[in-house]
């Protein structure tokens, strides 16, 4: 666990139960569905999930009451998958992200890369469409929109979350919703919308 | 947000990408109330491209919220992890 503060309290079982089932339970669907996005199995979720929620309890002394247990359990959660089980085989060589992002960052591939969308088109989306666009996406691009889109996460708590600089969160989002919309723009126009 | 009048709207936006970042820091509720303020009463109305977004954005967000949210985890997984929990405890 990478938690390096040293735990400011020590709870009681009563104390530990009361912190369990009333701030860590309530977020375990949004968990659940974060551990589904990231992992894109079942029973990898389920794994990580419980995973997750054991080290939450193991932890528990660090987690200081009445703070964000949502974003201290995501963050857990996102250090585990990282660590047990991100499929290293399935990635090609480690992306530089830094420098992806940089290249990115320039106004010439904006220009190419801004994809031709209409509403009109998203509005017929009414199957898997944007689920599967979602998942297609690299799981780092994928993450940043699923904590803020899905979770309602601020800037600075995603930063927490990941371990990136703010500026990098907004720069991810942003490029993270440039594919997004690249890939919803190949579904629009293979349910025939032309200039989608 | 007023119907714009079309014809008096540029077609086209120099600040595009800049436009745009803003545009997701604002629906993002990241933006200040200024910057708020004058993109979404001032800017829309005379850009065309910026309005266009400002929709396709609006649009994404809710397809995400209505179709990628709301599933729940397993009820037999739920169980099992508050009873692994209790064993913990009980130690």
């Amino acid at each position: 666990m990478e938690e390096e503060e040293v735990p400011k309290q020590q709870y009681s079982d009563t104390e530990k139960q009361s912190i369990f089932n009333g701030e860590f339970m309530p977020h375990i669907n949004s968990m659940y569905n974060f551990a589904y996005r990231l992992t894109l199995d079942p029973d990898d979720a389920k794994d990580l999930l419980q995973d997750t929620y054991l080290k939450a309890y193991r932890f528990i002394d660090s987690f200081q009451r009445g703070t964000n247990a949502k974003a201290w359990l995501f963050r857990i959660l996102k250090n585990s998958f990282i660590n047990d089980y991100r499929k290293r085989s399935k990635e090609p060589s480690k992306v530089d992200y830094q420098e992806v992002e940089s290249y990115y960052n320039s106004e010439e591939v904006d220009r190419q890369i801004t994809p031709d969308l209409r509403v009109e088109a998203l509005k017929d989306m009414i199957g898997d469409e944007i689920s599967n666009a979602l998942n297609s996406l690299d799981v780092d691009f994928r993450t940043v929109i699923i904590l803020c889109d899905l979770e309602g996460f601020k800037y600075d708590e995603m930063a927490k979350i990941l371990d990136i600089p703010i500026g990098t969160v907004r720069s991810r989002l942003h490029r993270a919703r440039n594919l997004l919309k690249e890939k919803l723009s190949t579904y629009a126009k293979q349910m025939g919308y032309k200039n989608a | 947000m007023n119907s714009p009048d079309q014809s008096h709207m540029k077609q086209d936006c120099p600040n595009k990408r800049e436009c745009l970042e803003l545009l997701q820091s604002i629906l993002d509720g990241e933006a200040t109330p200024e910057q708020k303020d004058h993109f979404l009463k001032s800017h829309l109305d005379e850009c065309m491209p910026c309005y266009k977004n400002y929709h396709l954005e609006v649009a994404i967000r809710q397809l995400l919220k209505t179709k990628c949210c709301g599933g729940e985890a397993p009820q037999d997984l739920v169980d099992s992890i508050k009873s692994k929990v209790i064993q913990n405890l009980t130690h």
